[in-house]
């Protein structure tokens, strides 16, 4: 009795001590920020003003008026002084006000009769003369948040998203009554496309993150985090997704494999309880991965969509019907990646599948929506990485799925995988060519 | 079951940060909008049929707002009519002497346009620097004190002696010198700094107008001298601004006011660096143009000059019809970024002035109903009532 109190009174002085280490570094960094702030000049000298920065995250075209939305995105506080359009100055207003501090945003409006069209560049002064600017390339009206105008980005997001995704779907018969080899094929040429549509995404938001987004931001950074996080919580998610279903379903259902058996030898050199585990995971896997895959999809698309809702406002894309058909082709193999894994496991009812094609398809509706309204580059550059990260684990999850099916062959001894995998991406690449 | 549970808070995360991530799309636009709507603020419509807009943000206006004359880098209505005479004392055999003093300062920051700040080298505080006038003969006295950290000198254009040309010798910070010379010949001139680097040193203001009076004179009129230049103040080498007599569109907001039927004479001169060219279209009427002011005869009868740094000359002109007319550069970016300005035409009669008034400053009484503006429009109706 005694000697346990003595064990736990060493333990408490211990952590007690352990703690004390723990907080020293940050007593010393405190000291030094006190220092550093309250005895400026005794160590560097700061006696040149630091260069203003801002940067015109996005211009509206309205009835009577060009809307730039500016930030700053300098070291410190910045008061605007002018406004210009074409670099000839023009009166405009500035809301909530002219003085801006660190970061803090503001919307400068000019009255301006502008051409539709036309190109523009705006300009604004800071009160150092410093000029800002930022080119349209063609202007155009802004959309407004009216019935109409949601309606039509609706009907865009179902055209480049929904429409695809759900006649990608019908491939599900045909995948069904596949050989092994052939599944093996169209598995990898799933992981093919999904590699294409993560490359895609990271490039993308990386193009946004270099020309939209000022320096102070950090953005290439947040891409790689962001879809470093995203991949490493799904992966926990999907996980944790199929143990819990695993552990839910029963082990007489029915299960229809033609080929699996292939991999029943190597289990008998496992115990008896993850032989039953792993037989249950061949039912239950491909459905999770299946969903996982229209998760992956459906944040991909809703990047999609900011993407094509910001060109619209941004007067970037005439949306020409073309264009949609583009997309349209483009996206089809979304749905194929979806049906690929479910089509050796039992059937599944056709409600599931169409959820899954939602899942996949309609956040593109919603993306145009938010991307046409209210376009904010950080945001779509946030949205982008996360379609990215899901992507890659989707890929990951298909791998090793694959991995699984094909027992110790592993994947790169079969050479319809390597071919599927670049036929994946090649597809991806030509109908990209027509967006 | 604790599995399923710590799903849903994952998924629950997940929702949470998207939810987070549109809220701060929307707050961002929300909160431009969500301002106190006690104060409302009028911009735009300077071209009739042009947008007006309500703002309850700051007005970015340039072409009507006043700059408080303790930030600007001048006073344009000042310097307009402003002749510098100088210290007038006789030598033994009778010549006059005139005596001026320049100050010579590269350290101070002021407003070259409404809200920029610019750091301005000036003779004597301004830009352009004061105008120095003598007549044809007198004998010119400048002393320069260099009260800045650099190197300066004056160069005035006209006939002198070498050591009297202000371009070998500099005057050191601290230092001081005095330019000893002959008014000759009779004309208007342009006089910088001549230090190098020379664009540098003319860029930031180190010039001014000097005017020799021909011996006989030139018949009385309402004279005015205008000093075409520009501000880069983004050292792009390329102008920001472009005035006459040094803020952007002041006489916009500041009419100049004349009489009707009256001679002016307009001493102008173009100082104007980076850009080749710059001119002076006057409106609804014609001038006659000395080139350079060295002969009594006019050169050409026109509505435009167009000129190259340091060219000058002279126009004399007067209204026929009451009104405003406006006078800007032809090179239309210059007109469209200050180089703008606005006679106001007065008939004599206070009545008749009033209702030229009505006519010109309905539209600015409309338009603007900021308090600022309201400044400046009543300034306008005083002086034409007076």
């Amino acid at each position: 009795m005694e000697r346990e109190e003595g064990n736990i009174h060493n333990t408490y002085r211990i952590s007690k001590r352990t703690i004390l280490f723990g907080v020293v570094p940050f007593i010393v960094i405190g000291a030094m920020v006190v220092l550093l702030l309250n005895s400026p000049g005794i160590i560097f000298q700061s006696s040149v003003k630091p260069l203003p920065e801002i940067s015109i995250e996005k211009v509206e075209f309205l009835d009577d008026n060009i809307v730039a939305f500016v930030r700053n995105t300098g070291p410190s506080e910045i008061t605007i002084a002018q406004a210009d359009v074409n670099d000839r100055i023009y009166p405009a207003a500035i809301e909530p006000g002219r003085t801006l501090t660190r970061l803090a945003d503001a919307k400068v409006i000019i009255p301006f009769v502008w051409n539709r069209g036309e190109p523009y560049e705006i300009g604004i002064t800071t009160d150092d003369g410093t000029r800002f600017h930022e080119k349209v390339k063609s202007a155009a009206p802004a959309p407004r948040p009216t019935v109409g105008q949601a309606s039509t980005f609706a009907l865009i997001g179902t055209y480049v998203g929904v429409i695809p995704v759900m006649m990608g779907l019908v491939w599900y018969p045909f995948i069904r009554r596949l050989s092994s080899n052939k599944y093996n094929f169209f598995l990898s040429l799933t992981a093919g496309l999904l590699v294409f549509l993560g490359i895609d995404a990271l490039l993308e938001s990386n193009e946004i993150a270099v020309n939209a987004l000022a320096p102070a931001f950090n953005a290439q950074i947040l891409i790689i985090m962001v879809a470093i996080v995203t991949l490493i919580t799904l992966l926990y998610v999907s996980q944790r997704l199929i143990q819990r279903a695993s552990k839910r379903s029963k082990p007489d259902i029915e299960y229809k494999s033609g080929y699996s058996s292939r991999s029943e030898p190597d289990l008998d050199l496992k115990d008896i309880r993850s032989s039953t585990s792993f037989q249950q995971q061949q039912m239950i896997r491909p459905i999770a991965i299946s969903m996982m895959i229209s998760i992956g999809i459906g944040l991909h698309n809703f990047g999609e969509g900011l993407a094509i809702g910001a060109a619209v406002l941004l007067g970037e894309v005439a949306l020409s019907s073309f264009l949609i058909l583009g997309f349209t082709l483009h996206n089809t193999t979304e749905g194929l990646a979806i049906v690929a894994p479910m089509a050796k496991s039992r059937r599944i009812p056709l409600a599931k599948l169409m959820v899954m094609g939602l899942i996949a398809g309609g956040p593109t509706i919603l993306g145009a929506w938010i991307g046409g309204f209210l376009y904010s580059p950080i945001a779509t550059v946030i949205f982008l990485s996360i379609g990215a990260g899901a992507i890659f684990q989707v890929v990951y999850s298909i791998g090793s799925w694959m991995y699984h099916i094909n027992g110790r062959g592993g994947l790169l001894n079969n050479h319809w995988i390597i071919i599927g995998f670049a036929f994946g991406m090649l597809i991806m690449y030509l109908t990209g060519l027509l967006v | 079951m604790r599995t399923y549970s710590r799903i849903v808070v994952l998924f629950g995360v997940a929702i949470s940060i998207m939810i987070f991530a549109i809220s701060t799309m929307l707050y961002s636009r929300s909160s431009l909008s969500d301002q106190n709507s006690s104060k409302l603020d009028t911009v735009g419509g300077h071209t009739p049929g042009y947008p007006i807009l309500q703002t309850t943000g700051d007005i970015l206006d340039p072409t009507s707002f006043v700059i408080k004359p303790k930030n600007a880098v001048v006073d344009p209505m000042k310097y307009l009519r402003e002749f510098n005479y100088g210290r007038i004392s006789t030598s033994s055999n009778g010549t006059v002497i005139r005596d001026f003093t320049l100050i010579a300062s590269d350290r101070q920051t002021k407003e070259v346009s409404p809200g920029v700040f610019y750091n301005v080298w000036t003779f004597n505080g301004t830009i352009p620097g004061p105008t120095i006038r003598a007549t044809e003969g007198d004998i010119i006295r400048i002393t320069l004190l260099n009260n800045g950290t650099k190197f300066h000198s004056v160069h005035f254009h006209g006939i002198h002696p070498a050591e009297m040309d202000g371009v070998f010798e500099g005057i050191a910070p601290g230092g001081k010198f005095t330019y000893e010379f002959t008014a000759q010949p009779f004309g208007v001139f342009p006089y910088h700094c001549h230090m190098q680097p020379l664009e540098e040193h003319i860029t930031h203001g180190l010039y001014g107008v000097f005017i020799v009076d021909p011996k006989q004179g030139r018949p009385q009129a309402d004279e005015m001298v205008m000093l075409m230049n520009g501000y880069d103040t983004d050292f792009d080498t390329e102008n920001n601004f472009y005035t006459v007599n040094g803020i952007p569109f002041y006489y916009m907001h500041h009419p100049i006011q004349i009489e009707k039927n009256r001679l002016i004479r307009i001493y102008l001169l173009n100082m104007l660096e980076y850009d080749p060219l710059n001119n002076f279209h006057l409106h609804a009427n014609m001038f006659d143009f000395y080139k350079t002011g060295t002969k009594l005869i006019p050169d050409e009868y026109t509505d435009i000059v167009t000129m190259n740094q340091a060219e000058r000359g002279i126009l004399e002109f007067s209204y026929k019809y009451p009104g405003m007319y406006m006078f800007h550069a032809h090179k239309t970016e210059f007109a469209e970024k200050g180089w703008t300005g606005l006679f106001l035409v007065k008939d004599g009669t206070a009545q008749s002035v009033n209702e030229d008034l009505n006519v010109t400053s309905r539209r600015n009484i409309t338009n603007y109903s900021t308090s600022d503006f309201n400044k400046t429009t009543n300034l306008v109706s005083t002086g034409g009532v007076k």
